[in-house]
């Protein structure tokens, strides 16, 4: 063996050697992408609960201002009895106040009312004096959590004191389940602390797997599949036909349309497989059937099926073109 | 066999995949908007998968095979230095064996590193992580070293039976094997790119409309009748070409 060839050898069992440890280190150890990647999802994460079943995010202030959502507005005037609603309850304006939400859905122990306990929190520029007058007039109370004010109110006469807002910190509001929301309090007190049954979703490796591996996408959602079908009351027909899906993932980027990847995590690789031949059919007979109209076409082209083991991932790209070709249509059913 | 003119050819061959790997991964970083597939942005482990499609397995593999494997004899021959191996006092299928495995180790050698540093250039883009897809690696590097050595040894067939085996060999990977396999029928399992893709996890790219039907039709053996039948390939592909080199005459032109 020659000297340069011996070399080629060191070198290449070098790189597959270090190769597969560094590999072998992260399968077993589990950090996610090596020395390469953050800690995953926003800080907020820290004071949602470890049970959630569902967790979101959306950078409302992106969302907001983009392209696609300024052209929807002034094309389809939808009513925005949620928005306003809000803001005559508590005085937060969507657009104007908040930079970006966090919002979690956790199985409701006190009661079994679909689709469980939800909270929402929100960073922005709050006026903690009007917000606190407002629900007040709305038959809120105050009360005093730990040093933070929290704000209760009876969403309904049949739930009393379920719904609370407190001032977190200093731009940061948290809204919602009122055991939430003083949860939240805690943790952000205390921190995580697992000895006292005191966990933040941080601390949930599985789903914060899925959340580190959401792509930089202005709202995105992961949650446990089960979460949402046990909720929908589908027909037994239909609910025997969706496939073992175990977790889900949701990822867009929304500016001048909608961008992203819808994941799903099966319980096992036969079950990816199947769902794997379904979105495909889909996706041919889709393909076949869109030819004359070039803008679902550009959609349909777009979608791309990926994902390996129990992965079925679906990668997609709607331009601005579909929603004006939507709006066309939406305003020729109104006329 | 290593330090050839082809070698290093085929080496640049195998370091472009790594370049490109880098180049999309420093414009992935510089403007952090995602590898975009058709405009959707696509996650690191799907780009990793459609480059083990796109490059290793239809191209850079067979490449492989057919330039090295169709030169184990052939160029001896060329050379005029085969009549130093066969008056060795060893069995010439001994010659021809030994000079395969050499083949084996310098393209494993050569391929696995470039998959590997591809990995971990791609596969942290777009949010996926190398713990959860480094058993796909794994796979794929076993994958890829199955079809090495499968097309290492028809191609050395290819090299001892046939003249112009380059001609032939090329004939058959890129010509012969992406025909056959798409049509219906048993054709396609007389290729070896059929029981090679039965050992694939990555999905299949659909680059277009006739590709997504086709692949939604288009059956894969499983995994244990794949490496069943390319060790079958292997074994009879080296048997033949053994006999092949103990019985043929080798005429060197003058």
């Amino acid at each position: 063996m020659t000297t340069r060839t011996r070399y080629f050898v060191i070198a290449s069992l070098l790189v597959i050697g270090v190769g597969l440890g560094t590999g072998l280190v992260a399968y077993f150890v589990g950090f996610p992408a090596g020395a390469f990647q953050r800690r995953g999802g926003p800080e907020e994460l820290g004071l949602v609960p470890r049970d959630a079943t569902v967790v979101a995010y959306a950078d409302v202030h992106d969302v907001m201002t983009s392209e696609l959502r300024q052209k929807l507005h002034s094309a389809l005037p939808l009513p925005e009895n949620g928005q306003r609603e809000l803001q005559e309850h508590t005085g937060i304006n969507i657009e104007t106040d908040i930079d970006r939400v966090v919002a979690c859905l956790n199985p409701d122990g006190e009661s079994s009312h679909a689709p469980g306990a939800g909270m929402v929190l929100a960073r922005g520029r709050f006026d903690e004096t009007k917000i606190e007058a407002l629900m007040r007039e709305h038959g809120g109370h105050v009360e005093e959590y730990k040093t933070k004010r929290l704000v209760v109110a009876d969403p309904s006469p049949s739930r009393p004191g379920t719904f609370a807002l407190a001032f977190v910190e200093p731009g940061l509001i948290a809204l919602g389940s009122a055991r939430l929301v003083r949860n939240a309090i805690d943790l952000h007190q205390t921190g995580n602390n697992p000895q006292a049954g005191l966990e933040s979703v941080t601390g949930n490796e599985e789903l914060m797997n899925l959340v580190r591996a959401l792509d930089t996408g202005n709202a995105w959602a992961v949650g446990r599949f089960d979460a949402l079908t046990s909720h929908a009351h589908l027909p037994e027909s239909v609910a025997s036909q969706i496939p073992p899906i175990a977790w889900f993932s949701v990822s867009t980027h929304v500016n001048g349309g909608i961008r992203g990847v819808i994941r799903a995590e099966t319980r096992d690789e036969e079950a990816a497989n199947n769902l794997r031949d379904v979105v495909r059919g889909f996706l041919a007979l889709g393909k076949l059937q869109t030819g004359a109209k070039p803008e679902i076409e550009t959609m349909l082209q777009s979608l791309q099926l990926g994902g390996t083991g129990k992965t079925v991932a679906l990668s997609f790209d709607v331009p601005l073109q579909v929603f004006d070709l939507v709006s066309g249509l939406a305003k020729k059913q109104v006329r | 066999m290593l330090w050839s003119r082809r070698s290093v050819f085929l080496g640049i061959l195998l370091g472009g995949p790594v370049v490109l790997a880098a180049i999309v991964r420093i414009v992935v970083t510089l403007y952090a908007r995602g590898f975009r597939i058709n405009g959707a942005t696509a996650a690191g482990s799907t780009v990793f998968g459609l480059m083990i499609w796109l490059l290793y397995i239809r191209f850079i593999v067979p490449i492989l095979g057919v330039f090295f494997g169709t030169a184990l004899i052939a160029d001896e021959v060329d050379d005029k230095t085969i009549t130093y191996l066969f008056t060795r006092p060893i069995p010439r299928r001994a010659v021809l064996l030994g000079k395969y495995v050499a083949y084996v180790a310098c393209t494993v050698l050569l391929v696995l590193p470039s998959v590997i540093l591809v990995f971990f250039l791609i596969v942290p883009m777009g949010g996926s992580t190398i713990a959860a897809e480094f058993p796909a690696l794994l796979s794929d590097l076993g994958m890829l070293a199955a079809g090495l050595i499968a097309y290492g040894a028809v191609f050395a067939l290819v090299g001892t039976r046939l003249k112009r085996p380059l001609i032939i060999g090329l004939v058959f990977a890129f010509g012969w094997e992406p025909a056959v396999l798409l049509f219906p029928g048993y054709l396609k399992r007389l290729t070896v790119a059929y029981y090679l893709q039965g050992l694939v996890t990555h999905e299949m790219p659909q680059d277009s409309v006739v590709s997504t039907i086709l692949q939604r039709f288009l059956e894969f053996p499983s995994v244990p009748v794949s490496l069943l039948s390319l060790a079958v390939i292997v074994a009879l592909a080296l048997w033949l070409a053994g006999r092949a080199v103990e019985e043929r005459e080798y005429v060197l032109e003058q």
